[in-house]
């Protein structure tokens, strides 16, 4: 028997078994529309490629990484120095964090100012909202578990902003802490929210977020006509996943590159009798949210200012997560004001970042990771030479393979109905 | 397309290609995470214990020290100078106890014997606990691998 022949065996015995082929029946024929928001739709799965990296180097950084008030800081310092290459590893997962982030922001947003969460597709949207919360909270967990004093501080006031709200407030705060103040406890607490509780939720509603997705179908452009969009779609398999394939070498190149020359540092251990230092600063998607915090006055009126700010995110929040309750307009129609809301939302954001980083400083006494030797720098050149390298063959054969796979297409070759 | 004495088809030919690049970058990246996993423990190239504290052992009497991360047992030899062993099971990696009234190591796991010099007795260990070398360099005992001494 040859190892073909086995090999088709083998998978006729498995898909007797699981029926597998309906999946890949149901990708034959799913639509993806080509027109000019087909650019948009790739930051789906741009996000799927880096919950996966984050998921893979998180589980590496665990098996060396000590959540306690002690060893924290000390194990990640002995990650950069001391692990072989643990500290590309961990500035892998801060980079893809980053990239995760900005991918999530780009999709929420053109997603919103194509209007893709209008009938039917509420439940998409709102289950993509708690995603982005689900998000920012692994960020914001995520980053006390270095336990310098930078972590300490922004944990510190992360988890008082919601004492400010009334009855509830006090008890979500004492609920994030695992007590009265940021300590140990703390640190237990956020280590097991960050690769336990949210990986979870997270998982469970990209789930539903992928299921609806699957069910309702890509969404058109307002005032689309639905018959000249479907004769120019394209089915996702084969022809977009070759496109997909090309944007997420592309991305991991980038991502490789940026983690092994801008690696993330490490502050000295974070002590809890100590001042904040000077000059600090969030993560840059919190960035806005701070400085918005800032220009709040200790008191408006009745009230204190820092209640006014938290009501007003805790607002702007709601608006996002209702908003395909708020505009119900039918597919067709357009909405001007909602449409221009999103990049009135990112001036603001962008100009509260940059306003918010004028004066800021970089922590002193930090260890910077850099290659442990001659030979390891030299090895890491090669290996980014040689990444490059192949992602450019790949780039290359995959251009191929879309010229080939669209030609069959056209000439109507993958009639998913034929047999 | 099949030319007529091709063995395989233009697509084959592609799509065999880009496998096989995508197959070598993934492969590439397999490499460091191992790396990464698979980290070196290196045993310590000695350990240095003061004298003050082991001179006054009696002749036949055993005290325990760190090997690393493993125990190990210091033995004071009748024609005076010291034996030291690595108190670890050479069946399946338990540490072994020093029974003094037995004047044997006995390893709990598997009942593995080993007499007072660590030459093994009776149960399964297939080996003697393994010896290190002990030097006295002024005022420290060390204690390196044989090989090395």
């Amino acid at each position: 028997m040859s190892l073909r022949s086995a090999g088709r065996k083998s998978w006729a015995w498995l898909e007797e078994r699981l029926g597998m082929s309906v999946v890949m029946e149901f990708l034959r024929h799913k639509q993806i529309p080509r027109n000019r928001h087909t650019a948009w739709m790739y930051t789906g799965s741009v996000m799927l490629l880096f919950f996966g990296l984050q998921v893979i180097t998180g589980i590496l950084l665990a098996f060396y990484y000590k959540p306690t008030l002690e060893a924290a800081n000390k194990s990640v310092g002995e990650i950069m120095t001391k692990v072989p290459l643990g500290w590309i590893i961990r500035s892998v997962h801060s980079w893809s964090a980053t990239f995760m982030i900005a991918a999530v922001f780009v999709h929420m947003l053109s997603l919103w100012m194509i209007k893709s969460y209008r009938p039917p597709r509420e439940l998409t949207w709102m289950s993509g909202a708690v995603l982005l919360v689900f998000t920012l909270a692994f960020g914001f967990t995520g980053y006390l578990l270095p336990w310098d004093g930078l972590s300490l501080a922004a944990t510190k006031v992360g988890t008082d902003i919601p004492s400010a709200i009334p009855v509830v407030g006090a008890w979500a705060t004492k609920f994030l802490r695992g007590g009265d103040d940021v300590s140990g406890d703390t640190l237990s607490r956020f280590f097991t929210f960050h690769v336990c509780v949210l990986p979870l939720l997270a998982l469970a509603f990209i789930g539903v977020h992928l299921y609806l997705i699957q069910k309702l179908g890509m969404s058109l452009p307002v005032g689309a006509d639905e018959k000249e969009e479907a004769e120019r779609a394209l089915p996702f398999w084969p022809n977009f996943v070759y496109r997909e394939a090309i944007v997420w070498s592309g991305l991991v190149g980038v991502l490789v590159t940026l983690a092994v020359f801008l690696p993330p540092s490490l502050g000295q251990a974070a002590d809890l009798m100590a001042a904040a230092p000077e000059g600090i600063t969030p993560e840059w998607y919190f960035l806005f949210l701070f400085q918005t915090l800032k220009i709040f006055p200790a008191n408006m009126i009745f009230v204190t200012g820092e209640l006014v700010a938290v009501l007003l995110i805790i607002i702007g929040a709601a608006l996002l997560f209702f908003l395909p309750l708020i505009d119900t307009r039918p597919a067709e129609k357009k909405g001007k004001i909602i449409t221009w809301a999103a990049p009135a939302l990112v001036v603001y954001a962008v100009a509260m970042s940059v306003w918010s980083l004028t004066g800021a400083k970089a922590q002193p006494e930090s260890v910077v990771p850099a290659a442990a030797n001659i030979k390891e720098s030299t090895a890491i050149y090669v290996f980014i030479g040689w990444m490059w390298l192949a992602i450019g063959v790949l780039f290359y054969l995959l251009r191929l393979k879309i010229k080939e796979t669209d030609r069959l297409h056209d000439s109507r070759y993958f009639n998913p109905d034929k047999k | 397309m099949r030319l007529k004495h091709s063995l395989f088809t233009r697509r084959q030919f592609l799509d065999g290609l880009l496998g096989g690049w995508l197959a070598a970058l993934l492969l590439s990246f397999l490499y460091p995470i191992l790396k990464f996993i698979f980290r070196p423990t290196p045993e310590p190239d000695q350990v240095l214990l003061p004298l003050a504290e082991f001179a006054g052992m009696e002749t036949g009497q055993l005290k325990k020290f760190a090997w690393g991360t493993k125990p190990g047992f210091l033995r004071k030899m009748t024609e005076g100078g010291f034996m030291a062993l690595v108190g670890v099971c050479t069946h399946l990696d338990c540490n072994v106890a020093w029974l003094p009234d037995k004047n044997r190591f006995f390893c709990a796991c598997h009942e593995g014997w080993y007499d007072a010099n660590g030459v093994n007795i009776a149960g399964p260990p297939p080996k003697p606990l393994r010896r290190l070398a002990v030097s006295v360099e002024g005022e420290n005992l060390v204690i390196k691998p044989e090989a090395a001494a």
